[in-house]
């Protein structure tokens, strides 16, 4: 319901990577495989997008405004930050990522400021209002290419397609390959009990990550339990009554999420909130899936361990 | 009212209170309902006592709060459509949460309090508005003002989202919705304390609603002092409005169908419309939040979403049985 409701206002790519990482998403990206080739021409890059686009581009992109934070973190991660020419205000990882001029919101960006930088790529998140957005770049010439960053495994399946359509794919594949990489070895492989993570992103209404997020996969390969795993969408509201019941062991939350909640009467009846059992991160690895999702795992999997002992 | 109704009217209230204890993300059994009210350990227990039991009173108060509104309301604007958030209120309690939000304020009572000073700001703005000359308060303008003043919150409350990059802004929707996800004993005891004062006015100006109801003129002739009376009633209904919504949201169609339900079984002589609607609205809005919480387990529905969607219907079965 949650969902429903959110996905009809309008989004930013902050909130919209923290809460709502579609479910439907993750499953079409990795279903579809952006990275299929369209039947080639003789000299032309082609690319089925997320979206079912195909872009043809006759030489790879020179200049590229990225309206996805996770896109312009792969684009620098695979050294085409020098073709970055605009981003969304979200966009603040890496450091350097933040000269690049401001476009605004990523979510229905501004089609004049895009235009104004010249761009022969734009980058847009594949969501419904961004399709007229990208039908009319297209009708002014500029390509424009959808895609999906929800899940863990959209990772190094943009950062490839991005590595093509900039000439980078060298790089895109070996950040690809360090990814696979490096999140196999930071999953643990847990054979006793999982400790059991409430995701706490919102609390009035009290607002929970379902199996549908990244932030969900973050913690089970970190060795947790999602409180919610069986919540199918990225995120719902769900009832004191329902978390208390399930009893967590800890309560997740993120630096932009609740903070009152805990001095509030009614999660006194939640175990883990008088027992103050809270595991808070900050930074903006947990806000996207990027190529810094092992390193996340990593420091998820040493807090849970420090509060399970 | 008879005793036989009054009767069946407990019995009523009862079993959705009853149902509104054992129903909900887990089903607890009546047996350990009753043992988790009084003397349980554990988790069934905490949760019978400390979110399930002021959840249940919570919703029956606003309930019966919100019918009570309406039918008073309905009697003083002469209007079948008159319902609580007509005043614009609502948006104004929106504008509220969402500035609260969008400064980034905290504590756990921060948006609540918020919402209530911004429906308390509506109130006073709908009510300059509407005070027309001298101290008079036109009905057709009270019902004006309520739709411009809650027009601009609303534009402001827009502005406000499309411009402030906080996070959680855009979930001030889905708390305006409405729900009792976060009652507490804390929460019932702050509204009903506040409540019971408008309510026992309205209650003790049944009499004059049902002169008012007659029309300005035979009211007057019959000794009402319509003026005042109407000034007391838009007051004490909005006052209560803004508690609720501050309370749980934007639970809508409360107000608006109850009372018109009520009336087709009892004669409309507000000394017994008003406690009936009160129990009727409360019982309505108990068995709405069951609906919400155990609906799609373990999400929740937004309240509001529910009593539109039970409403509305409602509402269009009576019109037809009233126009036919």
């Amino acid at each position: 319901m949650g969902g429903i409701i959110y996905l009809t206002l309008p989004r930013r790519h902050r909130l919209r990577t923290l809460l709502f990482s579609l479910s439907l998403g993750a499953a079409l990206g990795t279903g579809l495989g952006g990275c299929q080739r369209a039947p080639a021409a003789s000299g032309q890059l082609r690319l089925v997008d997320d979206a079912g686009d195909t872009l043809s581009l006759s030489s790879p992109a020179r200049h590229v405004v990225s309206l996805i934070p996770a896109a312009t973190e792969l684009l620098f991660a695979i050294g085409a930050d020098s073709l970055v020419v605009g981003r969304t205000r979200y966009c603040d990882y890496p450091p350097a990522a933040l000269a690049v001029p401001d476009l605004g919101d990523g979510i229905k960006p501004s089609i004049e400021a895009v235009l104004a930088r010249q761009p022969d790529l734009v980058i847009l998140y594949n969501s419904g209002q961004n399709a007229a957005v990208a039908g009319r770049l297209r009708e002014l010439g500029i390509s424009a290419l959808r895609v999906n960053t929800d899940a863990l495994s959209d990772v190094p399946r943009v950062a490839r397609m991005l590595g093509r359509l900039t000439g980078h794919q060298r790089g895109a594949d070996s950040v690809a390959a360090a990814f696979d990489t490096a999140l196999a070895s930071a999953t643990r492989r847990v054979t006793g009990v999982r400790p059991k993570v409430l995701l706490l992103v919102w609390e009035q209404p009290p607002m929970t990550i379902g199996r549908g997020s990244f932030l969900s996969e973050l913690v089970e390969r970190a060795g947790g339990q999602n409180l919610f795993a069986d919540v199918a969408s990225s995120s719902g509201v769900v009832s004191i009554e329902a978390v208390a019941a399930r009893n967590p062991d800890l309560i997740f939350t993120t630096s932009e999420g609740p903070s009152g909640f805990a001095g509030r009467p009614e999660w006194q009846a939640v175990l883990a909130v008088r027992e103050r059992r809270f595991l808070r991160v900050t930074g903006s690895e947990f806000n996207r899936p990027s190529p810094r999702a092992p390193a996340a795992i990593r420091q998820l999997t040493a807090q849970l361990n420090r509060v399970s002992r | 009212m008879s005793a036989a109704r009054l009767a069946l009217l407990l019995v009523a209230v009862t079993a959705c209170a009853l149902l509104g204890l054992s129903a909900g993300a887990v089903s607890l059994p009546l047996g350990e309902v009753w043992q988790g009210l009084w003397h349980g350990q554990g988790s069934g227990a905490a949760i019978v006592r400390d979110l399930r039991a002021p959840r249940v009173m919570l919703a029956f108060l606003v309930g019966g709060s919100l019918g009570v509104c309406g039918a008073a309301l309905q009697a003083m604007i002469r209007n079948p459509l008159a319902e609580p958030y007509l005043l614009g209120l609502s948006s104004g309690a929106g504008l509220g949460a969402v500035i609260a939000i969008a400064s980034r304020a905290g504590g756990p009572w921060t948006v609540p309090l918020a919402a209530f000073l911004g429906a308390l700001a509506a109130v006073a703005l709908v009510y300059r508005l509407s005070v027309v000359s001298g101290r008079r308060l036109d009905p057709h303008v009270l019902l004006l003002s309520g739709v411009v003043v809650g027009a601009f919150a609303g534009a402001l409350m827009s502005a406000v989202m499309v411009l402030s990059d906080a996070p959680g802004v855009r979930n001030a929707f889905l708390w305006l919705l409405g729900g009792f996800g976060t009652a507490s004993w804390r929460a019932l005891a702050v509204f009903a304390v506040y409540a019971s004062i408008p309510l026992a006015m309205l209650l003790f100006h049944a009499r004059s609603l049902d002169l008012i109801a007659l029309g300005d003129e035979p009211a007057h002739h019959l000794g009402a002092e319509v003026d005042r009376i109407r000034r007391v009633v838009y007051l004490c209904t909005a006052l209560l409005t803004a508690a609720s919504v501050a309370t749980c949201g934007i639970v809508g169609f409360v107000g608006l169908v109850v009372p018109h339900a009520v009336r087709t079984m009892v004669r409309p002589l507000h000394r017994s419309l008003l406690p009936l609607v009160f129990a009727v609205g409360g019982c309505f809005l108990v068995l709405a939040d069951v609906v919400s919480r155990t609906a799609v387990r373990p999400l929740e529905i937004p309240v509001g979403v529910i009593t539109a969607l039970i409403g509305v219907p409602l509402f269009a079965l009576l019109l037809r049985r009233t126009l036919a």
